[in-house]
């Protein structure tokens, strides 16, 4: 029908220049009712257009077609037209039209896990947040569906990618969680604890009224990414958490808070038995397997305290208070914990002896140097954060009521200049 | 004013003539646009030796120089002011000469050598001045200040001229010509100039500021060094290319000079210098984390002001979220 291709013409004449682009995103706003409705548009008109140069017009026109119900055998060709768009578009076009965007690759999202190959789409999503993000600090909505199928398809490292970037601003308090926990759960798969832990601390402890499922889950992890890597636990969340969460996430995750205080007392014995007795509640949120290393770790918490204690120590000593089965196992673990530098010892294999260290670590060579001054490069890149917030804040108008209002009421004689009680807004 | 002198005398000038020249031109432009523009313009007395000059930026200054010439060596020691008469457009003669008897009391070895002034340029006018002192001196030296500020300029903007007797359109005329001159120092004067380098702020200033002070100096120290090196490098460089053709005397002198660095190349040394290297890194970091401390500080104080609820009794505010 004509005004198929009429848009597609004005498409093909409008995508040159950024003036252009505007008069175009507004005949394709107005044309998109009419082009739902018409039959014509099919996946074979999208063959006119290119979509490095046409992008915008080209998203319009995939997001009619993809938007009402896709049949089975077309949902492959759906899928891999969408991937090859989102590599070869046009980053500023796009951000042009960023929702539907971002609702297209949601779209994409659930069609390649309904074909149950997440794998396909990570690399896709991965470019199309970078082509969304406006700079490298913003949270997009697409950052969690990103992860979530990185978590699928187990490629943890491409979702690790999107981690490493600090985040400092965010549109949607839902994405933030989402993409906290998420993250979480691919530093746990990654092993990086440290990491894992100061993602589900963010959720645990962003501001919330109301209860949610997703901080829920969070603190459930975050409890058993506590036990394994710093082998405390304390029933009390940060002073920082939310009064909601303070209040209701306790009633909540009962067998987690049981296991965490097992794991105070140190014994391996009554830890497994707990276990034993909630594994079903543990099976039914996925995290019997973070469960089954908390308890492993248990045995790490305890050589480590011992080195606390002792100088020295005989293997077949540290096997009878860690609760191992014989020297051997002993020998393994503190092994394990040598190498991963978790401890400094020394294991004298003729008499069975082991000899704890201090820290080796004098901080007087290079490469000492190059982390020092990485991290200082960082604290100062901070710094300017933290001013340019306070900047900002001080100019903002909510601010400055509150401020002015309270001025009045110490009143310093003339020499203080008058701040206005009220400002007008 | 181009070519280069060719009469094969090296000069020596002293900063105290430089310092007298920026402070003769200093209180001139002072005087003559006060900083409070609530007095209008005051006459100057013309005896005080100022260039009269209708803007400010082109008042010149003129005085005399005076040191002392041994051999084909001409050391400039000091100067004074002289007075200068617009009218006949040259100096004032007698006024010139009672201040030599006076100074030739106190500094009896020293004579006139020459006359300074302030611009940009020699120009044609000057040459009267300089005919008029060639029967003090038979060669007098001319030194040109620039008082414009160029930040760019690294060197100073000081220039010595002498005169030479050109053919030009068939006529022996006397044109200036550049000459080159080292600075030499005498105790006292390198510590007054480090002095007057080094400004301390009126009040003595806190720690802090002094702690600044001082590191800005290095600093900037430093960083002249660094680009010294990098050019040295860089033309050691091209040399190793063959861009430019190799000078001896010079890879001579760059060996001399590297091999007068310390040589502590021990274990020991290394280790103390990383360790003290490692240290400082460390307290600098600690001094950055307070930063970022105190600047989270105020932005939490800030949102707490903005974004707390009241309660209701007015009394203490319910903890933010």
């Amino acid at each position: 029908m004509s005004s198929v291709e009429a848009v597609i013409t004005s498409i093909q004449g409008l995508s040159s220049s950024s003036s252009d682009l505007s008069a175009l995103h507004d005949v394709l706003k107005g044309a998109s009712e009419s082009l739902r409705t018409d039959s014509d548009l099919q996946l074979s008109t999208l063959d006119q257009l290119d979509p490095s140069k046409h992008s915008l017009g080209y998203l319009y026109l995939l997001d009619v077609l993809t938007c009402g119900p896709v049949p089975r055998e077309k949902a492959s060709d759906v899928v891999l037209l969408i991937s090859r768009f989102i590599n070869a578009c046009d980053a500023v076009q796009i951000r042009l039209a960023s929702e539907k965007f971002v609702s297209l690759c949601k779209r994409f999202k659930d069609k390649v896990l309904e074909l149950r190959d997440p794998l396909r789409g990570v690399a896709p999503l991965l470019t199309a947040v970078r082509k969304v993000q406006v700079s490298t600090k913003r949270l997009t909505a697409l950052h969690p569906d990103c992860l979530q199928l990185c978590l699928q398809a187990k490629c943890y490292k491409a979702g690790f990618s999107v981690l490493s970037d600090d985040i400092l601003e965010v549109d949607q308090p839902r994405d933030f969680y989402l993409y906290c926990y998420y993250g979480g759960m691919i530093c746990i798969g990654l092993k990086r604890f440290q990491k894992a832990l100061e993602l589900l601390y963010n959720v645990v402890t962003a501001p919330m009224h109301v209860v949610n499922a997703i901080a829920l889950e969070a603190y459930k992890k975050y409890i058993l990414v506590t036990l394994i890597h710093s082998g405390q636990f304390s029933i009390n969340l940060p002073k920082c958490a939310s009064t909601a969460a303070k209040s209701n996430f306790k009633s909540w995750s009962t067998p987690y808070i049981e296991v965490g205080s097992c794991y105070n007392d140190g014994k391996i014995s009554e830890l497994e038995a707990v276990v034993v007795a909630n594994s079903s509640d543990f099976e039914k949120d996925n995290n019997l397997g973070l469960v089954k290393q908390a308890v492993a770790s248990l045995y790490k918490r305890n050589i480590l305290r011992l080195t606390q204690k002792y100088l020295t120590l005989s293997l077949q000593d540290i096997a009878n208070m860690v609760q191992l089965a014989n020297a051997k196992e002993a020998e393994m673990h503190v092994l394990q914990m040598i190498k991963d530098g978790q401890i400094h010892a020394l294991i004298n294999q003729k008499d069975g002896m082991v000899r704890f260290l201090e820290d080796p670590e004098q901080y007087k060579t290079s490469e000492m140097i190059e982390i020092m001054d990485s991290v200082i490069q960082r604290t100062i890149g901070l710094s300017k954060n933290l001013l340019a917030m306070d900047e900002s804040l001080s100019c903002d108008p909510l601010y400055l009521g509150k401020v002015g209002r309270e001025r009045q009421r110490y009143d310093f004689g003339d020499d203080f200049d008058t701040v206005p009680q009220k400002f007008s807004m | 004013m181009a070519p280069s002198s060719s009469s094969g005398l090296t000069f020596k000038l002293h900063p105290l003539v430089m310092l007298n020249i920026s402070d003769h031109f200093t209180r001139v432009k002072t005087q003559l646009n006060p900083p409070s523009s609530s007095c209008a313009t005051r006459n100057i007395p013309t005896t005080v030796g100022a260039g009269a000059a209708t803007s400010p930026q082109n008042v010149r200054v003129y005085g005399c120089v005076i040191g002392a010439q041994r051999g084909r060596t001409v050391e400039i020691f000091n100067s004074f002011e002289l007075v200068f008469d617009p009218s006949s457009d040259s100096l004032d003669r007698s006024f010139l000469e009672k201040k030599q008897e006076l100074y030739q009391k106190v500094f009896p070895g020293f004579y006139v050598l020459g006359w300074y002034s302030t611009g940009s340029e020699a120009n044609e006018s000057d040459m009267h001045i300089h005919k008029a002192l060639m029967d003090i001196n038979e060669s007098p030296v001319y030194v040109l200040l620039n008082p414009a500020i160029n930040h760019a300029q690294k060197d100073l903007p000081v220039t010595i001229y002498e005169s030479e007797f050109h053919v030009i359109d068939g006529i022996a005329q006397p044109i200036f010509v550049n000459a080159s001159y080292t600075i030499e120092t005498v105790e006292a004067e390198r510590i007054s100039v480090d002095h007057v380098a080094h400004l301390k702020p009126s009040d003595g200033g806190s720690a802090a500021t002094q702690l600044a002070a001082h590191l800005t100096g290095i600093h900037s120290a430093i960083k002249m060094l660094n680009s010294r090196i990098r050019v040295l490098f860089q033309y050691l460089v091209a040399m190793q290319r063959g861009d430019i053709p190799c000078d001896n005397s010079l890879l001579r002198q760059a060996a001399s000079l590297l091999r007068s660095l310390p040589a502590a190349h021990s274990e020991k040394f290394d280790d103390n210098f990383l360790m003290e290297y490692n240290d400082k890194l460390l307290m600098s970091y600690l001094a950055m984390i307070t930063n970022c401390t105190s600047n989270m500080n105020e932005v939490v104080d800030k949102v707490k002001t903005a974004y707390a609820k009241k309660s209701r009794t007015g009394g203490s505010r319910i903890p933010f979220m």
